[in-house]
């Protein structure tokens, strides 16, 4: 039959004899398994979740437990590969998803204790957009009164990302939102305008905390704090979660924080089974809490523990290479270094940036056609992926006829030139937003709305006919020769737009903007001969849009019970124009199709979990490799919960700090990689600098001592 | 373009494949999202399947130990979810089996797919009846032949005599002992039940297999011929098929059960990742 699902991933791989000694572990044990990223500890996990059902267990009383949905990956593709499965379904939960979950359904019995003024009201679970808007409208009166971080220089986005920060922290770490200030001056405020400035944050975080618990708001901080200390101990939400989850699997455990271990801890009391996995030397996600210390102690709780140091991913070489980094970073010299790491290594330098992006896609294409390397083993990473690095990677290997797919988390919505054009025709459609675009935002519009379009045309379609924040019919092009040139077929199109805009400027009542959104969409852009028709990123953009304002509205809706009712409109359009990042989508990251070479900042790459056969590190000489990104109100170590009460943050506690990132991040990039690392390098950054960065310095350090033990490069 | 191998057909996808098969090819195959709008009155639409997603959300609740009381107190803004409640309250749990599973997923296999079904409610008792229960909050009851011949109907019974064993402890669950029930709760809780037998899920099974078998040999999907199919689907703009659906037309008991596999709210806890 054509179509047939194939065996299911999970049972495809072979597994060593050490593997399958965990797997067959007698079922009521709780093991932990830890070992380097690449020795197999994902796979045992998933085979022991089928051994189980396979065993008799319900699978709806296993709990698989990652710290992102994007590990838990390896383990839903193979429950949904096994088709021949009869029963219920494994859950698989982030401690996000599973305290949001408990919250809503036990909200009512909560809600007062945990002091929201409105605890027969329905809580407004709120997303990072969301959050940044609401912490906007509290914050912002008190910024400019009062002149709060006016020694600091830095975009007020960012600056309340960081406040926002401080909250998550404080709620996966498990102390009080009140101790942000005090804990961050003691170790960091150098001076008396530093230590303002943490006041600051402390008094912002409680505002924005007070205005969410009289709003019946919950953003993340908030929403974990409740379920810790007032669901959880609930008699209904311990039967529940406690009658249900007779068996855990946890991975990645070093990635999660202190409270997700604690509600492991918990939880593992009256479980009949466990797998806990931990990979060492990562603990990447540390500006989330991750806490590999925490986590360590989870191996109390288990029978047995087992540990895996071989790698089924890296050659020789490649191991080598990764050891030899790791040691020059200060690493205990491990067998890994015994290698030779010099065929695992290939580098070319350049003077300017554009020819080392030109040599990356030459060799990507090389790999690809000369040496039968499918496209999907290979991933080009750089610390951060500029819109520009991006471009120029995207336009050179689409030019070489080379499939690629990219995931930059935080790509906000209006780059997306479906979103754009969304946004720029609702001003149009809006003139009493008094936000009319400019004539560039409605060239770029009229192009992407427009089947075939080009860019001059498109200019001259605007500059003729974009008049007082209006679309003039195109009969108003006088000359019968410009008309022509236009094409009457693209001007017939280019009418209906600027007449269905026009109709609904004219017309009454205005929509909500995601309405607005839809209408359009449906009404005319999805349609033959117009930008979205058929389009199916067009679409996703577009329903990501979409969803986000109607996200937006439902809660500014809800909100309007207790405050003064807003122009939902304008404010989302705002909003979004200010760069407020697009929530997270995973929706778009499965639909990659794992098909084209990976486009990502390198942390991405490793919490995606997979190996590949080539790596690219482009920009080696950026500081961004190692150093952690300026953040003036808020500290990683200083607000964990291993941080010693009084302790002060020095500069070389800061060196320290960028050297073990490195070695770590090199360790995991390097146990993720089969057969070779490529680096990209060009004197001139992207901004026409000089990068002299911690990895740059490490390779040639590297480089020089293997020539001088006769192992040139 | 072809199906994705771990696809899992639900009562949800059969039935867009049943209403028209361009709609199955455009949802899961090409998985094209496509945000136009369904109903004429797109906020009143809203408005309604929000009421009746915070309906089945207060059933959940009330089944995982939140009390009635505090669960109607929460009602005073929406008199006629307190209706509702208020039939549920009264009819919507008398004389079923003790042993309930709120909201549970099951799954079999079939022509080698997988084949879900996503519960509001199942009712079971050891060696006695096993029962299904669907919460629906729509006005107007289909006669029993429409909703017997429903694909919710048809593989939500099959899948829990295929798949229900492991929750009576390995007790396989024969056909006799499994009814379906449809309660309607803004109708003062009427109920229609209906029986399942052997012969009904040979039936049953041959009807599902012919149709996951012809969806997995197709290589066309033809939009339907009946335009009045087209009314409330999304894509109708796609195929050019007229305006969008009258609220009075529509039937929402038909909206409230499109469940997807794994659907999960967005984790809060992903936007983190934007750190990088």
């Amino acid at each position: 039959m054509k179509g047939r699902p194939k065996l299911s991933e999970g049972r495809a791989i072979s597994l060593s004899a050490a593997q399958d000694e965990v797997v067959g572990e007698p079922v009521r044990r709780r093991i932990w398994l830890e070992g380097m990223a690449g020795s197999g500890k994902t796979s045992v996990g998933v085979r022991r979740v089928l051994r189980l059902i396979e065993g008799g267990v319900p699978a709806e009383s296993i709990l698989i437990m990652v710290p992102q949905r994007s590990l838990a990956q390896p383990y839903i593709r193979a429950l949904r590969g096994w088709t021949e499965h009869r029963g219920g379904q494994v859950s698989v939960h982030t401690i996000g998803s599973l305290s949001l979950q408990m919250v809503e359904t036990f909200w009512f019995l909560i809600a007062e204790a945990a002091g929201f003024q409105h605890p027969r009201q329905l809580p407004n679970f709120i997303g990072l957009e969301l959050v940044q808007y609401f912490m906007a409208r509290v914050i912002e009166p008190l910024v400019d009164e009062r002149e709060y971080f006016n020694s600091v220089r830095i975009d007020r986005q960012r600056l309340y990302s960081q406040i926002i920060d401080n909250m998550n922290k404080a709620a996966m770490v498990g102390f009080p939102i009140s101790e942000i200030g005090a804990r961050l001056k003691a170790a960091l405020a150098g001076g008396v305008e530093q230590a303002h400035i943490f006041d600051d944050a402390q008094t912002c975080a409680l505002a924005f905390r007070r205005y969410c618990l009289s709003h019946n708001l919950l953003d993340f901080s908030l929403q974990l704090e409740v379920f810790r200390d007032q669901v959880w101990p609930t008699a209904q939400a311990q039967d529940y979660l406690r009658g249900r989850y007779k068996h855990v699997i946890a991975d990645n455990v070093e990635e999660d924080n202190p409270v997700t271990h604690r509600f492991l801890r918990e939880l593992l009391e009256s479980s009949l089974s466990a797998l806990i996995i931990f990979d060492r030397d990562a603990g990447f996600r540390r500006f989330l809490g991750a806490d590999p210390a925490e986590a360590r102690r989870l191996q109390d709780q288990c029978d047995s523990c087992v540990t895996f140091n071989k790698s089924f991913v890296m050659s020789e070489n490649v191991a080598s290479l990764g050891g030899h980094l790791a040691a020059q970073l200060g690493a205990p010299a491990a067998h890994e270094i015994d290698g030779d790491p010099r065929p695992a290594l290939k580098a070319e330098a350049h003077r300017y940036h554009p020819q080392m992006v030109d040599w990356v896609t030459r060799e990507v294409q090389r790999l690809v056609n000369e040496d039968d390397v499918p496209p999907a083993e290979i991933v080009i990473l750089a610390p951060f992926l500029s819109d520009a690095l991006r471009f120029g990677l995207a336009e050179g290997l689409a030019g070489r006829g080379i499939p690629l797919r990219s995931h930059r988390p935080s790509r906000a919505l209006r780059d997306e030139p479906a979103a754009r054009t969304l946004l720029t025709l609702a001003r149009i459609a809006h003139p009493h937003w008094d936000m009319p675009p400019t004539n560039f935002d409605v060239v770029c519009a009229l192009m992407t709305a427009i089947q075939d379009l080009d860019l001059v045309r498109a200019k001259l379609l605007t500059e003729m006919l974009y008049r007082k924040g209006r679309l003039s019919p195109f009969a108003e092009i006088r000359s019968a020769a410009m008309q022509e040139r236009i094409t009457y077929d693209l001007g017939e199109r280019y009418d209906r737009l600027a007449a269905w805009l026009n109709r609904y400027i004219d017309g009454a009542p205005v929509d909500a903007i995601d309405i607005f959104f839809r209408r359009l969409y449906g009404g005319l852009l999805a349609r033959a001969g117009f930008g979205f028709h058929a389009d199916v990123d067009a679409g996703n953009t577009a329903q990501n849009l979409v969803d986000s304002a109607r996200n937006f509205r439902w809660s500014l809706d809800f909100m309007s019970r207790y405050d003064e009712k807003l122009d939902l409109g304008s404010d989302y359009v705002k909003m979004v124009d200010r760069g407020v990042i697009a929530n997270f989508y995973l929706r778009d990251w499965i639909a990659d199709a794992e098909t084209g070479v990976l486009i990502a900042p390198a942390y991405t790459f490793l919490l995606n979990n997979r190996a590949v056969d080539y790596q690219f590190w482009l920009n080696i000489g950026s500081e961004g490799w190692a150093r952690r990104l300026y953040q003036p109100l808020t500290h990683p170590y200083v607000l964990s919960r291993g941080w010693e009460a009084g302790a002060v943050w020095t500069d070389e506690d800061e060196r320290e700090l960028n050297r073990g990132t490195l070695r770590r991040l090199m360790l995991a990039l390097t146990r993720r990689c089969r057969k070779a690392i490529y680096l990209g390098h060009s004197e001139l950054s992207e901004s026409g600098y000089e990068g002299r960065g911690l990895l740059l310095e490490t390779l040639q350090s590297l480089l020089r001592r293997l020539a001088r033990e006769g192992q040139d490069v | 373009m072809k199906l994705q191998v771990d696809f899992a057909f639900t009562q949800g996808s059969l039935g867009d494949y049943a209403d028209c098969a361009r709609r199955f090819e455009m949802r899961y195959i090409k998985r094209m999202r496509y945000p136009a709008l369904q109903a004429g009155d797109p906020l009143q639409f809203e408005a309604r399947l929000r009421q009746g997603a915070r309906f089945h959300k207060l059933v959940q609740q009330h089944l995982l130990g939140v009390p009635a009381e505090a669960l109607a107190a929460s009602l005073s803004d929406d008199a006629e979810l307190a209706r509702w409640w208020s039939h549920y309250q009264s009819s919507g749990l008398t004389d079923l089996p003790p042993r309930r599973y709120s909201e549970i997923t099951l799954q079999t296999h079939l022509a080698g797919r997988r084949l879900l079904a996503k519960y509001d409610l199942l009712a079971l008792a050891p060696g006695g009846p096993a029962v299904i229960v669907d919460w629906k909050t729509g006005s107007r009851v289909p006669s029993r032949s429409v909703l017997r011949g429903r694909m919710q109907t048809v593989v939500y019974r099959y899948v829990l005599a295929q798949a229900g064993a492991h929750l009576l402890a390995g007790e396989a669950i024969a056909p006799e002992r499994i009814r379906m029930d449809y309660v309607y709760v803004a109708l003062e809780g009427e109920r229609l039940s209906f029986d399942y037998s052997a012969a009904q899920m040979r039936e049953d099974e041959a009807l599902l297999s012919d149709m996951i078998a012809a969806i997995d040999r197709a290589d066309a999907f033809p939009l339907t011929d009946e335009e009045r199919r087209c009314r409330f689907c999304s894509y109708r703009s796609h195929c050019d098929r007229g305006g969008a659906g009258r609220l009075e037309d529509a039937d929402f008991d038909e909206f409230e059960d499109v469940e997807e596999e794994d659907a999960f709210s967005l984790d809060l806890d992903q936007i983190a990742e934007i750190e990088f």
